[in-house]
C-alpha cells in the first residue's frame, strides 16, 4: 500500500459521523474535565476508558485522544480564572494568565491560550505524522545517564521562573526537591521521612501538593484580608484576543510547540516541564522581559504552546515503538490492547490504515478544539464574574473533592491543607511557587536516573559523560548557568550603581 | 516586611532547617541499609546533598540581606486590624483540621456544606443567602458527579447516607 492508498484507507475509517461524533464528544469532555481543578486530563481519560470498551476501534481511540487534547487545553481555564491549574501542565499558564485576569483581561488571556493551544496542537500533530519513526528512534537512545543530564538541564529553567530573587527561587526549588524525597527509597525500599505512616510511603500525592500550593493560599489570603480584592478589576474585559497579539506571540508559540514536540517525544518528561521551558525561553528572548509574570499575553501563549505541543508528540513513541510517552498515553495504550492492537513498528505494517485514520483524526481534533474551546471560554469565563467571596469557598470545596478523588484518601486532603499553608507563607515571604513545583516534579526523576546510572557503572561517575547526548546536555546546562550567573552579577552591579548614585 | 527582613528571616530559617536535617532528621528518619559500598548509592546521599545546599542558599540569603537597606520600602501594604486577621486565619485552620479529621465520620457532603458556609462567613460575604444556597448545592452536585459518574467512593459518614 502506498502513502496515498493508506491515506484514503484512513479517511474511510474516520470519514463517518460516528468517528467525528466520538472525537467531538471527547474534546468537549476533555475541556470540561481539564477545567475542573483536581480532575485533570489524566483522570478524564481514565474515566472515559471504560466507556470505549464496547465501541468500535477507531471511534474508541478518537474519543480518548479527544479527551486528552481537550483536557490539556481545559486546564488553562481555571488556571487563568481562579489561579488553580486544572491539570499540572497548566501550572505555567498561571504565571501570566492570572495577573491578566486580575487586571480584567481574562477574556484576552483565555483567547490567547486557545489560539496558542490550537496552533501548538496542529504543529505537534504534524510533527507526529512527519517525524514519528525518526524521533522515536532517537529517544530510544536515552538511558539513565542521558535522562539525568536532560533533567539537570531542565532544572536550570528555575532561574527563569524565580522572579525578583534567584536565591529565593533556589530555596523554593530545594524545598521541592527535599519534599520529593519523602516515601520509600526506590532502590532499597527503605523509609525516607515516612514516620512509619503507610500513607507517606508512596510519597506525597502530586495533585494534593499542586492544588495546595496554588489554590489554598488564595483562600488563606482572602481570609487574611477579605476586602483586599475590592477595587481591583476582575471582569472578563475585552472578549477576544486580537490578531496583533497572536502575531506578536507567534515566534514564542512556534518555539514552544517545538519544545513540546521535542520533550513530548521523550518518554517520561510530560507537559508541565515543557510548558515551563517554553515559558522560560519566551521570557529570555522577549523584548518585554520585565512584563513576564505580571500579565504578559506572550507568557500565556508560550506556556500553552509548550504544554499542547506535547500532546501529539507523546504519541510518537506510543505509535512507533509501543512505549507510552506519559501517564495519559499509558492509559490510552490499554485501549489499543483491548481492541486487539499492539502499538509499535508492526502496527505500521499490519494496521497502517488505522495509523493514518488516527493521524487524520488528530488533525481534525485541532479544528474541533478551536470550536469547542471558543464555546467553553464563553461558558467558563463567567466564573470570573462570580463574587470573589462566594467563589473562594467554592474553590475550597472543589479542591477537597478533587484531591480526595485522586486516591480516595482523606490523608491527601490533609496534605493539601498543609501545602496550602506552605504556599501561603511562601506568598507572604515572596518566595516563588513555580520553582518548588518544577523541582517537585523533576526531583524523583533526577534522583532515580542518577542512582540508576551509578548502579550501572558501579559508582563510576564517568558514565554521566558517556556519549554525545550527555555532553550536549552538560554543555547546555553550563551555558545556561553561566548566563544566569552573568545576569545575577549584572543585577547586583546595577543595584550598587543605583545605591551610590542616590 | 521589606527586602532586608524577608531575606534575613528566610536565610536564617534555611540555615536552621539545614542543620536540623543534617543532624536530626536524616539520621533519625532515613533508613540506610548496612553494607552499602558506595556512598552515592545510599538512600541518605540525596537528602544530605539537598540539606547541605539548603544551608548554602540560606547563607547566601543572609549575605544578600546584609546588602539591603534596613529601612527599605515594605513589599506589601500593611494589614488593617492585624489581631482580627490572625484570628480569622486561626479559625480557617480549625476548619481545615475539622474537614481532614471529621469527614470520615460526618460525611464529605455534610462536611463540605458546613465548610462552605463557615468559610463564606469568615470572609464576610455580602451575599449570605446565595452562600447558603451554593453551600448546599455545590457539594450535592459534586457528590452526584464523583459518586455516580466517576465512581469515586465519597465518604458518606455515620449520619445521613445519600443514594
Amino acid at each position: 500500500m502506498n502513502a496515498f492508498d493508506s491515506l484514503m484507507a484512513g479517511l474511510s475509517l474516520v470519514g463517518n459521523i460516528q468517528a467525528v461524533l466520538a472525537l467531538t464528544i471527547g474534546v468537549a469532555v476533555g475541556v470540561i474535565g481539564g477545567a475542573i481543578p483536581g480532575m485533570s486530563a489524566t483522570m478524564a481519560v481514565a474515566l472515559t476508558l471504560p466507556f470505549t470498551f464496547a465501541m468500535p476501534t477507531i471511534p474508541a481511540l478518537l474519543l480518548l485522544l479527544g479527551v486528552y487534547k481537550g483536557g490539556i487545553f481545559g486546564g488553562s481555564i481555571p488556571a487563568i480564572l481562579i489561579k488553580t491549574p486544572g491539570t499540572p501542565a497548566s501550572s505555567a499558564t498561571i504565571l501570566d494568565g492570572y495577573p491578566m485576569a486580575e487586571r480584567g483581561e481574562a477574556g484576552r488571556a483565555l483567547g490567547m491560550a486557545l489560539w496558542a493551544s490550537c496552533t501548538a496542537d496542529l504543529i505537534s500533530n504534524l510533527a507526529l505524522i512527519l517525524f514519528a519513526g525518526w524521533l522515536a528512534s532517537f529517544a530510544m537512545n536515552f538511558g539513565p545517564p542521558e535522562f539525568f543530564t536532560l533533567i539537570l538541564f531542565s532544572l536550570t529553567i528555575i532561574a527563569g521562573v524565580s522572579g525578583e530573587s534567584l536565591l529565593r527561587g533556589a530555596l523554593a526549588a530545594l524545598l521541592g526537591l527535599l519534599l520529593a524525597t519523602v516515601g520509600l527509597d526506590l532502590v532499597y525500599g527503605t523509609n525516607r521521612f515516612t514516620f512509619g505512616d503507610p500513607n507517606m510511603m508512596g510519597g506525597l500525592n502530586f495533585i494534593a501538593v499542586l492544588i495546595g500550593l496554588f489554590a489554598i493560599p488564595e483562600v488563606l489570603a482572602m481570609v487574611l484580608n477579605p476586602t483586599g480584592h475590592l477595587g481591583k478589576t476582575r471582569s472578563i474585559g475585552k472578549n477576544w484576543v486580537t490578531f496583533a497579539d497572536y502575531r506578536r506571540s507567534f515566534k514564542s508559540i512556534v518555539r514552544g510547540s517545538f519544545i513540546g514536540v521535542a520533550l513530548g517525544s521523550i518518554p517520561g518528561i510530560g507537559a508541565a516541564p515543557s510548558a515551563f521551558l517554553s515559558y522560560s525561553e519566551a521570557r529570555r528572548t522577549s523584548r518585554n522581559k520585565e512584563a513576564f509574570g505580571k500579565g504578559e499575553v506572550e507568557g500565556v501563549a508560550a506556556a500553552e504552546a509548550g504544554n499542547n505541543g506535547v500532546a501529539g508528540a507523546t504519541l510518537i513513541p506510543l505509535l512507533a515503538l509501543g512505549v507510552p510517552g506519559d501517564v495519559i498515553t499509558a492509559i490510552i495504550i490499554g485501549a489499543f490492547m483491548v481492541h486487539g492492537l499492539q502499538p509499535g513498528p508492526t502496527m505500521f505494517v499490519m494496521n497502517i490504515d488505522i495509523i493514518y485514520g488516527l493521524f487524520i483524526g488528530l488533525i481534525l481534533s485541532s479544528a474541533l478544539l478551536f470550536m469547542i474551546g471558543s464555546v467553553a471560554i464563553r461558558g467558563f469565563k463567567y466564573v470570573a464574574d462570580i463574587p470573589r467571596r462566594l467563589l473562594i469557598p467554592g474553590v475550597l470545596i472543589l479542591c477537597i473533592y478533587g484531591v480526595f478523588a485522586v486516591n480516595n484518601n482523606l490523608f491527601d486532603v490533609g496534605v493539601m491543607f498543609v501545602m496550602g499553608w506552605v504556599g501561603f507563607l511562601m506568598m507572604r515571604y515572596h518566595v516563588p511557587a513555580a520553582p518548588f513545583l518544577i523541582a517537585f516534579i523533576l526531583g524523583p526523576l533526577l534522583e532515580d536516573n542518577f542512582r540508576q546510572a551509578m548502579l550501572m557503572s558501579g559508582g563510576d561517575p564517568q558514565i554521566l559523560v558517556r556519549g554525545p547526548i550527555t555532553w550536549f546536555f552538560w554543555v547546555l546546562t553550563a551555558v545556561t548557568l553561566v548566563a544566569v550567573a552573568r545576569a545575577g552579577f549584572r543585577g547586583v552591579q546595577d543595584k550598587v550603581r543605583v545605591k551610590t548614585s542616590s | 516586611m521589606n527586602a532586608y527582613i524577608i531575606q534575613l528571616r528566610l536565610g536564617l530559617l534555611a540555615i536552621a532547617a539545614s542543620a536540623f536535617l543534617l543532624f536530626v532528621a536524616i539520621p533519625a528518619w532515613v533508613t540506610t541499609p548496612g553494607g552499602i559500598q558506595n556512598i552515592v548509592l545510599s538512600p541518605s546521599f540525596w537528602p544530605y546533598v539537598l540539606a547541605g545546599l539548603t544551608g548554602l542558599v540560606g547563607a547566601g540569603l543572609v549575605l544578600a540581606a546584609l546588602r539591603e537597606q534596613r529601612d527599605g520600602a515594605a513589599y506589601d501594604p500593611p494589614i488593617a486590624d492585624r489581631g482580627r486577621a490572625y484570628l480569622r486565619l486561626g479559625l480557617m485552620t480549625v476548619i481545615m483540621v475539622v474537614v481532614t479529621v471529621g469527614t470520615a465520620a460526618i460525611g464529605m457532603v455534610w462536611m463540605s456544606m458546613a465548610a462552605f458556609v463557615a468559610t463564606a462567613a469568615l470572609v464576610r460575604t455580602r451575599h449570605p443567602v446565595a452562600a447558603v444556597i451554593c453551600g448546599i448545592l455545590l457539594p450535592l452536585v459534586l457528590y452526584a458527579f464523583f459518586a455516580h459518574v466517576a465512581s469515586v467512593a465519597i465518604p458518606q459518614g455515620n449520619l445521613v447516607r445519600l443514594p
